[in-house]
């Protein structure tokens, strides 16, 4: 490397010209040139989240806080955290308890559970400064009103993610945690035992809504948090609530776009 | 968004509006139908037709272990139950607050039972008196079996605010 | 000297107290009209959002937290591993509340004086996404990754004793990002505090912006163009989610009983809380009578002060203080905005008439569960 010849490629630059290399990065090694740093933008599916020039006050932080993508970036390490912690997680009422003490006890590296929770609780930190920046921004107004909403709708399922995730660990601060939202369940109008209105629901001596009947039932899987429970919220925890949140997120993401990308002064 | 505009009074003439119509309200109701029979399928999913649960019924020995004037805690932790006695009369309380459904706890010395959710507090024989619960404790049906033991079957409830306390079920003279 | 400070501290934490003072001087801080706006600059209220001000907030709060940990009972519930994250959030709230407010204020000045917002100035510019965006955007990755990691390592993940369905542990707590919810339960029946009333805060925050039709201050950071709007969501925000969060993390002990940062958490601990329905109030106490026996009869006088509310208030609102934002938002933008407004007030409202009359209930029907 000492006696540098200017004629003689570099090994980079020889393995730039490779058919592999190419054929993975369309854009080339070296962005180098104005035109390359927007075909980086466009050709890669993940930057082209983004759009290829924004206005100087949309990328300072002073104006976005990064809270929206940081968002994002949290929901991906819940993500993969959960993915490893399901390795050794049973949801059953005689494991679920043990197999969260092993985590931190017989796994190596111990710390995947706490990783997994503190980001939750990050990630509901998050999602709150996001939304009080752009109402501070005033970018719920038109075009952006739709958005406004799906982003509400978001919040909800991010703090019902950490609610189902709660009782995982099947210890009491879960279960009594759980026992009082599904008591809250049964308290709804009509449709729960414990609400305004659940006798409206009968013909004759015939009650539509009772114990084994009711909004709370259909939460739990049972009469009380047990095991029925227990894997209700595993599952919804694990696959239901974050696909319904993955198809949000495209809609968010999308209509940011479609919307006009970040709000600014007009 | 912007469109050809040779093709665009094409595309913003209105489809006839009598078949329109037509199609419109069969495509509505089609589609309602299939969503709505999905979804109270799948509502009926939710409610499994056996239910595993432990037994709702059990045994609470003789009426002459209980002690007059004291609140039993013998069945808290297996069966969710207090039993109480007083001078004439012996019932099993429901250890479930109902406000939210914690579990109270008994304070002998100020006799009351406090629930550490939400501070709801209830006198020995059930009736609430503080915090937010919104009704007296319930109880649970309670009689003899033939051996002359106290029997407490939980499937069956005694609400307070609908008079059913005087019902001679919700409790045994003693 | 510090025993006094921290029992007078013990003292006007207490809700009565503290709730009081927080909405007495809300409206100061965060005026929603143009006079209250005028008043706020005058007593300098303003300068919090300089740079002086946000060094002054967070260094109140910094010392506050540096002065209360030394206090054995004030570090037990501080350091609570579920209760660490609230701790970062009420720093984070107030450096961002600050963040905000600062650039608001800042671009308030700059249109007074004809300039337009600063982000205007920026947007001039157009810059690409690569490099300038993915770089901000990998820092705040690896930044936002080693925090996770430092926290993770540093503080275990809280795990109880197994589950028990039959001992409740005293107090028994919701996730934190509930606790606003649990603490309307001690308020409100079930049925409204954790079905009605979640279910009209996340329609009423989805309505926000279609209520909010004043076009101004969208996509920059400005106070004065929309001070309405912005002190009635901080009025939501701060103190009817962030600072009930607190209470109930912070301040509520065993038995759901309220203690004060450095008290004790005595189990024992006695409150007189005997509460009355207004239909005891009324018939047993005022007339002196037993309560009559038509369930409708016994809670009319509820269902008359419940319909009042939202009969008459929103009336002589209309016509009193809310004239012009009638005006702007036309009848149909007007009604919601009232309900939802009147509903957000009634949470307060039944706080007061607890604390000040020991109401529990304005419409009691517990045969129908029906509480309001």
């Amino acid at each position: 490397m000492s006696n540098h010849d200017p004629n003689k490629e570099t090994l980079f630059q020889k393995m730039q010209k490779t058919q592999v290399f190419r054929a993975i990065f369309r854009t080339g090694g070296a962005i180098d040139t104005h035109k390359k740093r927007v075909l980086v933008t466009l050709n890669n599916v993940f930057l082209h989240l983004h759009p290829v020039r924004l206005p100087k006050h949309a990328v300072k932080v002073k104006y976005t806080w990064c809270m929206g993508g940081l968002s994002f970036f949290v929901f991906l390490v819940l993500t993969i955290t959960g993915i490893l912690l399901m390795f050794y997680y049973r949801p059953t009422v005689e494991y679920a308890y043990g197999d969260v003490t092993d985590l931190s006890e017989q796994v190596p590296l111990g710390i995947m559970r706490e990783i997994h929770r503190w980001a939750a609780h990050l990630m509901v930190i998050t999602v709150w400064l996001h939304m009080f920046r752009v109402f501070m921004t005033g970018s719920y107004k038109p075009p952006r009103e739709f958005n406004w909403i799906v982003g509400v709708i978001l919040l909800i399922l991010t703090m019902l993610m950490s609610f189902t995730g709660y009782l995982l660990p099947w210890d009491q601060l879960a279960i009594w945690a759980i026992t009082v939202g599904a008591n809250m369940a049964a308290a709804t109008p009509v449709i729960g035992t414990a609400g305004p209105g659940a006798s409206l629901l009968a013909i004759g001596d015939v009650n539509f809504v009772h114990g084994t009947a009711d909004a709370k039932f259909a939460m739990l899987g049972g009469r009380f948090v047990g095991e029925a429970a227990l894997i209700r919220f595993y599952v919804l925890h694990c696959i239901g609530l974050p696909f319904v949140m993955m198809l949000f997120m495209i809609v968010h993401f999308w209509r940011v776009r479609k919307d006009g990308g970040i709000s600014g002064p007009t | 968004m912007s469109s050809n505009p040779n093709n665009q009074t094409t595309l913003d003439q209105p489809v006839e509006r009598r078949s329109f119509i037509k199609w419109a309200t069969i495509g509505w109701a089609a589609f309602i139908g299939v969503v709505g029979g999905y979804a109270s399928i799948l509502i009926r999913y939710l409610f499994p037709n056996v239910l595993f649960e432990p037994k709702q019924s059990f045994r609470a020995g003789k009426p002459d272990e209980y002690v007059i004037g004291e609140v039993s805690e013998r069945f808290k932790d297996l069966h969710g139950v207090w039993i109480v006695r007083e001078t004439d009369k012996i019932y099993a309380l429901a250890t479930v607050c109902t406000h939210l459904g914690c579990t109270p706890t008994w304070m002998p010395g100020e006799a009351k039972f406090k629930c550490p959710c939400h501070g709801s507090g209830f006198y020995k024989n059930g009736i609430n008196f503080e915090g937010p619960a919104p009704r007296p404790l319930e109880r649970y049906l309670i009689g003899f079996n033939d051996s002359g033991e106290i029997v407490i079957d939980k499937t069956k409830k005694f609400q307070y605010e609908k008079g059913e306390w005087d019902d001679p079920q919700s409790f045994i003279a003693a | 000297m510090i025993e006094s400070i921290k029992l007078f501290i013990n003292q006007i934490t207490a809700p009565q107290i503290s709730f009081t003072a927080i909405i007495l001087l809300f409206f100061f801080i965060f005026p929603p009209s143009e006079g209250l706006y005028k008043f706020h600059k005058k007593i300098g209220l303003h300068k919090l959002w300089t740079n002086a001000g946000g060094k002054f907030m967070m260094g109140a709060l910094f010392l506050f937290f540096c002065f209360g940990i030394m206090d054995e009972n004030f570090r037990l519930i501080v350091t609570k591993a579920d209760n660490v994250p609230i701790v970062g959030l009420l720093f984070l709230v107030v450096f961002f509340l600050w963040f905000a407010l600062k650039q608001g204020y800042d671009n308030d000045k700059r249109i007074e004086e004809g300039k337009g917002p600063i982000e205007a100035e920026d947007a001039k510019e157009k810059v690409l996404v690569w490099p300038d965006l993915v770089y901000i955007e990998l820092i705040a990755i690896v930044g936002c990754s080693i925090l996770l990691l430092v926290w993770a390592m540093g503080l275990a993940a809280p795990l109880e004793a197994p589950a028990n369905p039959t001992v409740s542990p005293n107090p028994s707590k919701a996730p934190w990002y509930f606790l606003g919810l649990q603490e309307m339960l001690v308020y409100f029946d079930p049925w409204i505090a954790g079905v009605l009333f979640p279910a009209i805060i996340k329609l009423g925050f989805m309505a926000i912006p279609f209520i909010d039709n004043n076009p101004k201050g969208a996509g920059y950071y400005t106070f004065n163009e929309r001070k309405m709007a912005i002190s009635i969501f901080l009025f939501l925000w701060l103190v009817l989610w962030i600072f009930l969060i607190s209470t109930g993390t912070f301040l509520r002990g065993p038995n759901w009983n309220f203690f004060g940062p450095f008290e004790y958490w005595d189990t024992h601990k006695l409150e007189a809380l005997t509460n009355i329905n207004l239909s005891e109030l009324v018939y047993m106490i005022w007339l002196g009578q037993a309560l009559p026996d038509n369930i409708l009869i016994r809670e009319m006088w509820g269902f008359l002060l419940i319909g009042a509310y939202f009969v008459i208030t929103p009336a002589l609102l209309t016509v009193t203080i809310f004239k012009k934002v009638f005006q702007r938002l036309g009848p149909v933008r007007y009604s919601v905005f009232i309900v939802l407004l009147l509903l957000a007030c009634s949470l307060p409202i039944k706080m007061y008439l607890r604390w000040a009359f020991n109401i529990k209930y304005l419409v009691a029907i517990p045969e129908f569960f029906f509480n309001i």
